[in-house]
């Protein structure tokens, strides 16, 4: 099976988690050979490796880091996004608990090839041990003179700064991220302008997902045509799936792109479904996007082919439900959490994420009237498309689909009078 | 809490950002420990030790779910309810939890010792159902038994939080 660890190092060495045991595991080759190039060569490599942005949108990394300015006469910031909150998605996490130091290798590349002195990795409130793995990592670094006053070099100085969230799914939208940031209500920002132009403190900032910086000291070291090469041309590199819901053998599996289809994932990596079930549903990229039904199991998992099937590869974040499930139900505990975490500042997300979780509610409930489903339809398209960032779109995405793909079930749960309350999956062997 | 203890606090990372805007949530945090939430006087406290007036001080604390506007119990218990928890028995997990503490549900016990919440997305899928205690590590995935045996262990283990909330 096309696994390839390159993210996952720790999956392939032991005690990468130590400073010692990243070190001999190849750790810091690809910081080295960065810090012989110029910046703009690094830019350029980046560039070439095709890859693209990992915590959702999928955007060209180095064509992101080509868009800030050399001339602004300000401070350049570099900021990790390690606000991993998409529901079913739990890859960083593995990345900062059991692979620090590359995550820290990563943004220092960035930094070196955007010309930043001082990077800050933003990290959820929620992630308490993992604030701590990664404090200590920083530490270990400050010490050893890898973070510092010559950290590039003598007298070229680099490091790095752990701010924590406090609890809020926002937050992972990068200028929103920055709001919380600065020290503000995390809500986001209207663009243009851009973070790259102006960012955090009004500054040139790049802002990256952890698992997208964590990709660069492999690609620095090893190369960016090696990297090029790995799977389709469009969607280059490896990535990790989380797999969870229904399945045997949850986890996350980095694989290389294009080359593993969804049943592969789904049905080998993580083990499959209980004998005798079927699946459903799958929110193949996080909740925040259109699901897929068991006719669409062979699509090979890469951004293209996804996309050609109606969805989006997003964070990477595979939910998985078996036909034990109602996905009336799934739709309602999904437009809960949107409402929940909606930040208030555009209207029709503020109120529409509500009257999504009110009528998926009153469905779910037994209160469901048969115009309700004409109500949900009348609201997609007034809620996607017509806000600040992509929460609102997000909501939608799932909730649509499913109307789309299983109407039949929502009629019944409205004819029945609610739905039925299923045998949860349970703990296995519990 | 006092105004010196927060800036003896905020003093070594104060120089780590151009603006001193970006203290307030850690400040913030360290204040939440000393009663585990945030009454009207600490965020005064804050809001002097910070340099911005308290009205803008719980406008930001308010934004978040980990600052706490009420009284919570000195261990805060967050269940996992989003759609993968949901799936293995997430909320038959809060739901029992709810019992044996006696809240019934979300809610803080009579004793003060422990307030139940549900939580959205925990980031640890693989282990669902999973629970926190304050933000300690994600635990799962959980049985009964398992979610009994860990609240006789908190029961009978009075020692502060590990990590901060």
């Amino acid at each position: 099976m096309p696994i390839l660890n390159s993210v996952y190092r720790h999956r392939e060495f032991q005690d990468v988690a130590t400073l010692g045991g990243y070190e001999r595991a190849g750790g810091w080759n690809g910081l080295k050979a960065t810090l012989e190039m110029t910046p703009d060569d690094a830019l350029y490599a980046f560039h070439r490796s095709g890859l693209r942005g990992r915590g959702g949108a999928g955007f060209p990394m180095g064509r992101k880091a080509s868009f800030l300015p050399k001339d602004s006469g300000k401070q350049t910031y570099v900021v990790c996004n390690a606000d991993e909150s998409e529901p079913g998605t739990f890859k960083d996490r593995e990345i900062i608990e059991k692979n620090p130091f590359q995550l820290i290798e990563g943004v220092a590349i960035a930094s070196y090839a955007v010309g930043c002195e001082r990077a800050y990795i933003y990290i959820r409130g929620e992630y308490g041990k993992q604030t701590e793995v990664l404090a200590g990592a920083i530490t270990a670094c400050r010490e050893s003179g890898r973070l510092g006053p010559d950290a590039f070099g003598p007298g070229v100085p680099f490091d790095i700064t752990l701010y924590r969230g406090a609890g809020a799914y926002i937050c992972g939208e990068e200028t929103a991220l920055l709001e919380s940031l600065e020290g503000k209500r995390g809500q986001p920002r209207l663009k243009p302008p851009f973070p790259a132009v102006a960012g955090l403190y009004g500054s040139p900032t790049l802002i990256n997902n952890v698992e997208t910086l964590a990709a660069l000291p492999p690609i620095m070291h090893r190369g960016a045509d090696w990297y090029a090469a790995l799977g389709p041309e469009k969607s280059p590199g490896t990535k990790v799936f989380s797999v969870s819901g229904h399945v045997l053998n949850p986890g996350n599996f980095e694989i290389v792109m294009g080359e593993t289809t969804l049943r592969e994932l789904i049905f080998d990596m993580a083990g499959g479904l209980r004998e005798g079930r079927e699946m459903k549903a799958c929110w193949p990229g996080g909740s925040s996007v259109p699901i897929l039904t068991k006719d669409h199991l062979d699509v090979a998992i890469d951004y293209e082919s996804l996309n050609e099937v109606g969805t989006f590869l997003g964070s990477g974040g595979c939910i998985v439900m078996d036909d034990s499930g109602c996905i009336v139900r799934a739709s309602w505990r999904l437009a809960h959490f949107y409402r929940h975490e909606s930040c208030g500042k555009c209207t029709p997300c503020r109120e529409g994420t509500g009257w999504l979780e009110k009528i998926l509610g009153r469905m779910v409930h037994g209160d469901g009237r048969m115009e309700d489903i004409e109500m949900l339809e009348s609201l997609f398209g007034r809620i996607s498309g017509r806000t600040l960032c992509a929460l609102a779109d997000g909501a939608v995405a799932p909730v649509q689909s499913a109307l789309e793909y299983f109407r039949d079930d929502f009629v019944a749960a409205i004819e029945n009078g609610g739905c039925p309350v299923p045998e949860p999956m349970g703990v296995i062997g519990g | 809490m006092t105004v010196h203890e927060i800036q003896e606090f905020l003093a070594p990372i104060r120089h780590e950002f151009p603006d001193s805007r970006s203290l307030i949530l850690p400040a913030l945090r360290f204040a939440q420990e000393e009663r585990g939430w945030l009454p009207p006087e600490t965020m005064a406290v804050v809001a002097e030790a910070t340099g911005y007036s308290q009205a803008y001080v719980e406008s930001v604390a308010s934004f978040y779910d980990r600052f706490y506007m009420e009284p919570v119990g000195s261990r805060v218990i967050s269940v996992c309810t989003t759609l993968s928890c949901m799936l293995r028995g997430s909320d038959e997990l809060l739901a029992h939890i709810g019992d044996r503490l006696g809240t019934g549900g979300e809610g803080t016990t009579d004793d003060g010792r422990f307030t139940l919440q549900r939580a959205e997305c925990l980031g640890a899928c693989d282990r669902a159902p999973c629970l926190q205690i304050d933000s300690g590590d994600q635990l799962g995935p959980l049985t009964h038994d398992d979610a009994d045996a860990l609240l006789d262990e908190l029961r009978t283990r009075d020692v502060p939080s590990r990590y901060d909330r």
